[in-house]
């Protein structure tokens, strides 16, 4: 009898790394049946782009100086640093949330490697690893070209400044917003131990993909809310005169990280003016008070800086330690039975009422709200959709203040929260159904498929009605009643649900496949729809909700205003119905326009399939 | 008697490659026919435009009496389906993902529930009927696709490998069922590998090889057409395998005993 031979780890645990590595890029980031290569490359040209688009924006200013001073660029720098700081956290923690599951190890993981004669700790060293690299990746490569471009864009003007300054001045940006990304990977992973190590396996695998959302909709409300602070509100925070908002204040440290870094540079500059100017007067004095404001502020930056270079070690360290004490194990393959609630039942029996027993239409209802609430693309999708809403609700709260005060001084922004919620959560909706949950498993319901789209319709749109529209106007309804008293709160929520429910019906006039089980084609033409659809969505918004605020005023304009918006619903509905009497083709394999279609390099080929 | 699925001269390409070439047979009511051949034969294929997910390049498809492409949707709702991959919406529970065929095909809401609960205890699927399919083996996602292709009673079920990872007793149980499915009155397409369950099962076969047919009939015509007391398994092999299975598989253990 031989003995079994000693498995050399090394080699294994690089080979698994690769292969967590592979899946992770394959499985998780992008989907299993896309072109890997395609859309790695739609993927880092998308980050490329949106990096200089948005650097050139925030630099605009310093672009177009004729004449910049030191002083004030360096002040000036500080809140686009702390925009680029924040959105290194925010992105960073937006792409953990996305590969959620894969960050610890899987019952697929169990399945594949379990059998093979490999040791448990090299399967989790492996995962560790891969984690580990994708984090730093995604940190490096979000702020790879701001980190270059902003300090050149921001010194463009600055005669005084030379190129080691600028070479100075990159290294430090740099520094910063990758600890920051790093940082923001690192909170996610430790948070996700922690939480796993609090609650126990079988109870976190219920409350994980909640979580996960929850999380996605912070993370996307900071990322949204971070452009609206402003330039003196960020001086304000460092000084100490204004006490920072929790969520500000990692950003703040890696703030500090930075200026400690390299800040100095551009404050110290010396003025070098163009040819026949002199540098006298007001513009003189403006320079130096900027500099004396700036330098003022380095002992916060010193304090600001250490908690930075403090946070990311021990915020790795708790990471990795929750991580590599939960994953000791490979995980268990059982799934654990979802327990059925007698709240669950009487939930399913108010559904099967609301849907009026016919089957089609049970169908799109309990198909919607369980793809919602469990395909995590969707819940993504929803997350996002929830976090524009919340972000637009604490801007508006932000600027009015919850006071109540009477109708025509309401402020339009308190009026417009509604609208702008709902129409957030549609629109988000409406994306949201072009996505299959799972593309492979389309058969299933084209096979199943009776050739009458009406009834699974009207169930998909009912869902969207009770949990998009009714549920948020009721969570919203308190604040409501804080801002506008009873009564005028309950027909503002009506109205809301009037408008809401009108745009649900309008967003799927034309629509001509089959929600959830079309294959997914991306928007032709974003940098013209979005824009154009976010301008109709304020316009609408801004437009309706002075509409509604002269109209609450008397009893007469009310009930206009309401008589109105019962028409118009009527009117979309009649023409849904119209729209679908005949009954039309559904489209399930929708194919996008042949990349080489405008070169006409396709003609030539006929395509058999 | 009228056929009541006919399949007429169908051809398949993708992307100007063939994948079937002018392949035609009937199926009567009540007869089993097994679809065989080796990978790649256009097996899958076949099964694929039969149940209407795919259209031919050139052909046509009958169902008692009309093309299926004139009432495409009229056909698949009496079609039964389970495919070779168990593709299934991993996040519903089997009793979510039965519901949701189950009211896709219109079916009343008291005996979809009455049959569901039935056939998952038939089955044997009640105790994991509302754990999320993530969690099931390869053989309970079968049970699912089977429960799945006879919710609705359907006249025409087309099984592609239908009893890939089944367990033995869920494997006898459907050996025992495609029978008597077949004396009901039903249609059945069987594509399979397992040339010993074909042989038992269908009367006729049509077997597949580069993308034509290269034999058809009943299974002891085929017989006939080799040599004496040959198994279908020796028929097949010798219309369809161009290497020297004993020679090959001696050369595979030579090449797995290999050491540094």
């Amino acid at each position: 009898m031989t003995a079994f031979k000693r498995v050399d780890e090394a080699p294994v645990g690089r080979l698994v790394l690769r292969l967590f590595l592979r899946r992770l890029i394959d499985n998780d980031v992008i989907s299993p049946h896309a072109d890997r290569h395609e859309s790695l490359a739609v993927l880092g040209a998308l980050v490329v782009t949106l990096a200089v688009f948005v650097t050139f924006f925030i630099s605009s200013e310093y672009l177009a100086a004729f004449i910049q001073l030191p002083g004030p660029t360096a002040l000036s720098a500080l809140s686009d640093r702390f925009l680029f700081i924040s959105a290194s956290i925010a992105v960073s923690a937006l792409a953990t949330l996305m590969v959620w599951d894969a960050l610890a190890l899987e019952p697929r993981d169990a399945a594949i490697l379990g059998p093979l004669p490999i040791p448990a700790r090299t399967i989790t060293r492996a995962k560790l690893a891969a984690a580990l690299v994708f984090g730093t990746v995604v940190a490096i490569a979000l702020n790879a070209v701001p980190s270059v471009l902003y300090p050149m864009f921001l010194t463009m003007n600055l005669r005084g400044m030379d190129g080691r300054g600028i070479v100075h001045l990159i290294a430090g940006h740099a520094t910063s917003v990758v600890m920051a990304g790093l940082f923001g990977f690192f909170s996610l992973l430790a948070t996700r131990g922690v939480l796993r190590l609090m609650v126990g396996e079988r109870r976190f695998r219920r409350i994980s993909s909640t979580v996960q959302s929850a999380l996605v909709v912070c993370t996307v409300t900071a990322l949204l809310l971070a452009p609206t602070v402003r330039k003196t509100v960020v001086h304000d925070w460092i000084a100490g005169t204004t006490p920072a908002r929790w969520p500000a204040r990692p950003a703040l440290w890696f703030l500090g990280a930075n200026e400690t870094l390299a800040g100095h540079i551009v404050a110290e500059t010396p003025v070098v003016l163009p040819p026949r100017f002199s540098f006298v007067g007001f513009p003189k004095r403006q320079d130096e008070e900027s500099r004396a404001a700036y330098r003022a502020l380095a002992p916060q930056f010193a304090e600001l800086a250490q908690r930075a270079w403090l946070s990311v070690p021990v915020v790795a360290c708790l990471a990795i330690a929750t991580f590599l004490w939960t994953n000791r194990r490979l995980p268990d393959q059982a799934a654990g039975s979802r327990a059925r609630s007698r709240l669950h039942a009487s939930i399913r029996s108010m559904a099967r009422w609301l849907t009026e027993a016919n089957p089609e239409t049970q169908a799109g209802f309990f198909f919607t709200w369980q793809t919602l609430t469990r395909s995590a693309p969707h819940r993504t999708i929803v997350a996002i959709a929830v976090a524009a809403g919340v972000t637009h609700l604490l801007i508006a709260l932000a600027a009015s203040g919850v006071h109540r005060l009477e109708l025509p001084a309401m402020p339009l922004g308190l009026f417009g929260i509604n609208i702008m919620v709902l129409v957030s959560l549609i629109a988000g909706f409406r994306y949201a159904v072009t996505v299959p949950p799972e593309l492979a498993s389309n058969w299933t319901i084209r096979m199943a498929w009776l050739g009458d789209e009406r009834g699974y319709l009207t169930g998909v749109k009912r869902t969207a009605i009770i949990a998009l529209v009714t549920v948020p106007l009721l969570a919203l309804l308190p604040l409501h009643v804080a801002l506008f008293g009873f009564g005028v709160a309950v027909v503002h929520s009506i109205f809301g649900f009037m408008v809401a429910t009108a745009t649900l019906d309008g967003l799927f006039l034309g629509y001509r496949q089959f929600p959830f089980a079309s294959s997914y084609v991306p928007i032709e033409n974003p940098k013209l729809l979005w824009p154009a659809g976010l301008s109709t969505v304020l316009l609408v918004t801004y437009g309706f909700a002075d509409v509604e605020r002269w109209a609450l005023q008397t009893t007469a304009r009310t009930l206009a205003l309401g008589a109105a918006l019962a028409a118009l619903l009527l009117v979309v509905k009649l023409i849904d119905r119209e729209n679908r009497r005949e009954r039309l083709a559904v489209n399930f394999d929708e194919r996008p326009a042949f990349a080489t279609q405008r070169l006409g390099l396709f003609e030539r080929i006929v395509n058999y399939d | 008697m009228q056929a009541r699925l006919e399949a007429r001269e169908l051809t398949k390409y993708y992307a100007a490659i063939p994948a079937i070439r002018d392949v035609s047979f009937t199926l009567e009511p009540g007869t089993i026919l097994g679809l065989l051949g080796p990978n790649g034969s256009g097996k899958s294929t076949t099964v694929s435009l039969l149940t209407g997910l795919r259209e031919p390049s050139a052909g046509q498809i009958w169902f008692d009496g009309r093309n299926i492409t004139d009432r495409l949707v009229e056909y698949k709702a009496r079609v039964g389906y389970v495919p070779e991959e168990a593709h299934l919406y991993t996040f519903l529970s089997a009793r979510e993902h039965l519901e949701l065929i189950g009211r896709l095909r219109r079916l009343p809401a008291h005996l979809l529930t009455h049959k569901i609960s039935m056939l998952l205890d038939l089955f044997g699927l009640t105790s994991a009927a509302d754990q999320p399919i993530s969690g099931y083996s390869k053989g309970m996602k079968q049970k699912v696709l089977l429960i799945a292709a006879l919710l609705h009673d359907p006249d025409l079920l087309i099984l592609d490998e239908p009893e890939s990872g089944l367990d033995l007793t869920a494997g006898l149980v459907l050996r025992h069922l495609i029978p008597i499915l077949a004396a009901r009155g039903k249609t059945i397409l069987y594509s399979s590998h397992v040339l010993d369950h074909v042989e038992r099962l269908c009367a006729d076969v049509v077997v597949l090889h580069h993308g034509r047919i290269v034999a058809e009939g009943p299974v002891s015509q085929l017989r006939a057409m080799t040599q004496r007391n040959a198994s279908l398994e020796d028929v097949i092999a010798q219309l369809v395998t161009t290497i020297d299975p004993a020679r090959t598989a001696g050369d595979i253990a030579d090449v797995s005993g290999l050491n540094a």
